[in-house]
């Protein structure tokens, strides 16, 4: 099956806005999602599986009198099923209530322009450069260091196809590519085994470096064994990557999603305008930053993407926003209306959110800390308080850092505290910004973070 | 299935699923959205010269199943190239089977306006239960319909698939202090969970512990006594030592490697992994290898007995497979995942337990855990108490524990003689629907998390 044509997408979901018009919807609005992902994937040392995966569907919503109903399907070939999807989707919103914060469905706008987001040699990828690609990675990983295990890991890449249309005449059609590569390590060395190291590259175009994903995370496990102690105390910490992004994903993110915020389920509630973090702090929620992991032209409610200042300098400056929460405040939507895929309404959710980087290189950062630890990864962050932002974590991998350069690794420390105590330390930011997910962010240093050890 | 053993294929197994799906989105009273979707599918698997090949496709078209068959095979083969030890099957026995499920109430057949109106009433309760409770979400979802799976060694099997599940969270506020509580309901028997599980009880319970929280202190953070409670106990079974126990994470060099036939826990420890808990979240008759599933013993009496294999870990131990594969969808492959995972329970009182404890901590409620090969754990705790010299003081909040699994199961003192199932759900790159729990137990240290 191949990917879904432009034109094809755009008639299934047009005929499906009409079709519940015609059924009595005030309102109506469809949304069409493909992805074509193929993957090769490593378990235990070795290739050992390659998978082919096809989902495409559409998710319909219909409003009647106020009230929102939605309805899938996955079945796109018959018109009946469509048929029972709108019917379906006019169902809901019947048995539904109204909602008198309900402003309508967006309307149609210029488009926004993006670049590096599609790559039709990601696309056009077939198996065999996949397999070729993973064993460049574990083969890397095997030569960097022989007491490494690489546990899990894989190369994927994806083809994504979205439409969306809507009774106001909206009516957008967009596709983009995603190819990334894992690595997941540990070593093993006299009876210690140490905890799961990781390193990853995923971007929109045929520019990933497996062979440095697999070395990187074989040094990484290498240099996690002979782990130490760590006393109690407060102390200065360096977030990596993707400790950085698990530590704001299940905090700072929610705290600025406006439906959040509208219903008091955020500590940044009224503070527009206040200083929120430390001066050096700049924040944007770029969706159309160049080759961004999640820039598109439209949101999931047809929207042109935006960039949006979140934090400036440490003071805070807006909240992202769907159609719905801007709408209930009388405003525009910032472009921030996610879908996961056909079986989802939307979200309000970040785009990119990039941490404006530093000038510094790691090593310089690192040669700022007199004493502290620099973390990689965190356990148990989703466990946060999503409302008041504290945390109790276990920072694992994690190494000691002394007089400016990093010692030996450490075991079973746990971090506590809060996130916009957390804001408000930083006091430095490297110059390797990177993409994870939702967030672009470069090594971050943080002051006074308390750190329970033995 | 014969378009791939035409290519090579050495074993092919299908599956096909026609599910249908309501989910509601229930935020302060209104509803953001009512949700109906049909979801149809087919996946199919193929083993080459002892590589996989997964394709999976939301049709069930021939010309595209054919495509799909041929597309495995290939990438079987491009894959089996690079193999150094090729992936070889445990034998089970062939199954014909027809799974049917009788609810008493079938959430198929309940109009979506009640179960609106449930979920209404859930929130009401949880609103009016005090005026600092600000926020209210609850998520509601049913899944109703079939699954097929077949092989190429003659297994066939219908499936009837039922879930019921629902996850109310409440937020107060008082000056400038949140709090945050949540509890989920979840169920394979049918709508007739919320016969029990009514608005009243449920709304009370979560409410409840957002206001109490309140006036929550932080914890101290250091090694404690602790008495953990049911939900506590479940989701350390789960995450600190039962995913250690999933064959393919023991495999790659999870701490349980190498130590099956050893003591890691004390005496009291005795630990299943249960698919047959009738009308618990985690149960099911068959997994998606078409294995049938069972109660499996994990660790007896502090021992390593057991692990959860799929057909391909048990050929590795020269085990029996345990019933443990299980794909979210059409879309996934089938991984070890767990079902309802448990500590037995022994007879102390909840009394007894905390009695002689002069200072540590009574950790009720979980929120979140995660555990790492090398044994490391973390919990989350959502409701938690001093212990004063023996008896329950003052409520803490936000607290976690962390420590090493086999460490910390070997100083577990004494095991209540209670028992309570909690239903969740697990992430392991894919969802699982799932049970966990055992009774109260007592343990001699654990280190806190506090920020105090």
């Amino acid at each position: 099956m191949a990917a879904l044509k432009k034109d094809e997408t755009l008639s299934i979901i047009e005929n499906a806005v009409q079709l519940a018009l015609k059924a009595g919807a005030d309102e109506a609005e469809a949304f069409a999602y493909q992805g074509l992902t193929a993957n090769v994937v490593i378990e235990r040392g070795q290739i050992s599986r390659n998978t082919r995966i096809i989902d495409n569907g559409i998710g319909v919503r219909a409003v009647i009198n106020k009230a929102v109903g939605f309805a899938y399907t996955n079945v796109l070939e018959s018109k009946e099923a469509i048929e029972k999807t709108v019917q379906n989707a006019l169902k809901a919103a019947k048995a539904s209530k109204p909602d008198k914060n309900w402003r309508g469905l967006t309307s149609k706008k210029s488009r926004a322009s993006v670049e590096n987001v599609y790559d039709r040699r990601v696309a056009e990828l077939q198996s065999e450069d996949l397999v070729k690609l993973a064993s460049s990675m574990l083969e890397a990983a095997e030569e960097t260091d022989k007491r490494v295990f690489p546990i899990e890991g894989g190369v994927g890449a994806s083809e994504l196809v979205r439409a969306v249309a809507n009774s106001n005449g909206v009516s957008c059609f967009d596709k983009g590519t995603i190819i990334e590569c894992s690595l997941a390590t540990i070593a093993q060395e006299g009876g210690e085994v140490t905890p799961v190291c990781f390193e990853f590259n995923a971007e929109r175009t045929y520019k990933i470096d497996p062979e440095w994903v697999g070395r990187e995370a074989s040094r990484l496990a290498g240099s996690a064994l002979k782990a130490k102690k760590f006393e109690t105390k407060t102390t200065k910490v360096v977030f990596a990557h993707a400790a950085f992004h698990e530590l704001l994903y299940f905090t700072l993110m929610n705290a600025v999603k406006a439906d959040y915020v509208q219903r008091d389920q955020s500590a940044l509630k009224g503070k527009i305008g206040e200083k929120v973090a430390s001066e050096i702090v700049t924040v944007y929620d770029d969706g159309l930053l160049s080759g961004g992991l999640r820039t598109y032209e439209f949101d999931g409610e047809g929207v042109p993407q935006q960039k949006t200042p979140i934090i400036e300098k440490g003071v805070l400056r807006n909240f992202i926003y769907d159609n719905y929460t801007a709408k209930k405040e009388g405003r525009e939507s910032t472009g921030n209306a996610f879908r996961a895929g056909y079986l989802s309404t939307p979200y309000v959710d970040a785009t990119n959110f990039q941490f404006m980087p530093g000038k510094k290189s790691p090593e310089e950062l690192i040669g700022e800390v007199d004493e502290g630890l620099i973390v990689y990864s965190l356990q148990g962050a989703h466990s946060s308080n999503p409302v008041s932002g504290e945390f109790s974590v276990v920072a694992t991998p994690a190494w000691r850092v002394k007089d400016g350069a990093v010692v030996h690794a450490v075991g079973g420390v746990m971090l506590a505290g809060n996130i916009f105590d957390v804001l408000k330390n930083i006091s430095g930011l490297a110059n390797n910004e990177r993409k994870i997910g939702q967030l672009v962010a470069p090594w971050v240093l943080v002051e006074s973070v308390k750190a329970i050890g033995k | 299935m014969n378009k791939a053993l035409e290519l090579g294929a050495d074993y092919t197994e299908v599956r096909a699923q026609e599910l249908f799906r309501t989910t509601l989105t229930i935020k302060e009273g209104h509803v953001e959205a009512a949700r109906q979707g049909i979801e149809n599918g087919v996946a199919l698997r193929v083993l080459v010269n002892g590589a996989w090949g997964f394709a999976s496709i939301g049709s069930f078209e021939t010309k595209s199943l054919l495509e799909a068959a041929s597309s495995a095979c290939k990438m079987a083969k491009t894959v089996s190239s690079k193999l150094k030890n090729p992936i070889k099957l445990a034998k089970v026995t062939a199954v014909e089977d027809k799974v049917i499920v009788k609810p008493r109430k079938d959430p198929s057949e309940i109009p979506i306006e009640d179960k609106i109106k449930l979920t209404l009433a859930i929130n009401n309760n949880v609103l009016d239960y005090d005026k600092s409770v600000k926020g209210c979400t609850i998520d509601y979802l049913d899944i109703t319909g079939k699954n097929y799976f077949v092989n190429n060694e003659g297994t066939y099997i219908e499936q009837d698939k039922l879930y019921v599940w629902s996850r109310i969270t409440a937020t107060a506020k008082t000056g400038e202090i949140f709090s945050f509580s949540r509890e989920e309901i979840g169920s394979t028997s049918g709508y007739e969970i919320f016969d029990a599980e009514t608005p009243e009880v449920v709304g009370e319970r979560v409410a409840k512990r957002a206001v109490e929280q309140l006036k929550a202190k932080p914890p101290k953070g250091g090694i404690f006594p602790a008495v953990i409670g049911p939900n506590v106990v479940g989701v350390f079974v789960h995450e600190a030592f039962g995913h250690l126990a999933e064959a393919d994470l023991t495999l790659s060099g999870s701490v349980l490697l190498g130590k099956i036939g050893k003591k890691i826990a004390s005496d009291i420890v005795t630990l299943y992994d249960d698919g047959t808990v009738k009308g618990a979240f985690g149960s099911f008759k068959y997994d998606d290898e078409g294995v049938p599933a069972q109660k499996t013993l994990l660790v007896n009496r502090g021992v390593v007995v057991g692990l959860m294999h799929s057909r391909e870990t048990a050929q590795k131990f020269n085990m029996q497979p345990t019933g443990n594969m299980r794909a979210e969808d059409f879309r996934a492959e089938p991984i070890i995942r767990m079902r309802n995972t448990y500590m037995e329970p022994k007879d102390y009182s909840f009394e007894e337990l905390i009695e002689d404890v002069k200072f540590g901590y009574y950790l009720k409620s979980f929120r979140g855990g995660q555990a790492n090969l090398d044994g490391t754990f973390q919990v989350g705790i959502q409701e938690a108490y001093e212990i004063v010299n023996g008896e329950l003081g003052e409520a803490v909040r936000n607290a976690s524990i962390s420590g090493n699994t086999l460490e910390t199961l070997l100083k577990v003192d004494a095991v209540g003689k209670d028992f309570e199932l909690w239903p969740g759900r697990c992430g392991k790159g894919q969802t699982a629907f799932v049970c966990d729990g055992g009774p109260h137990i007592r343990v001699k240290e654990v280190l806190v998390g506090g920020s105090a």
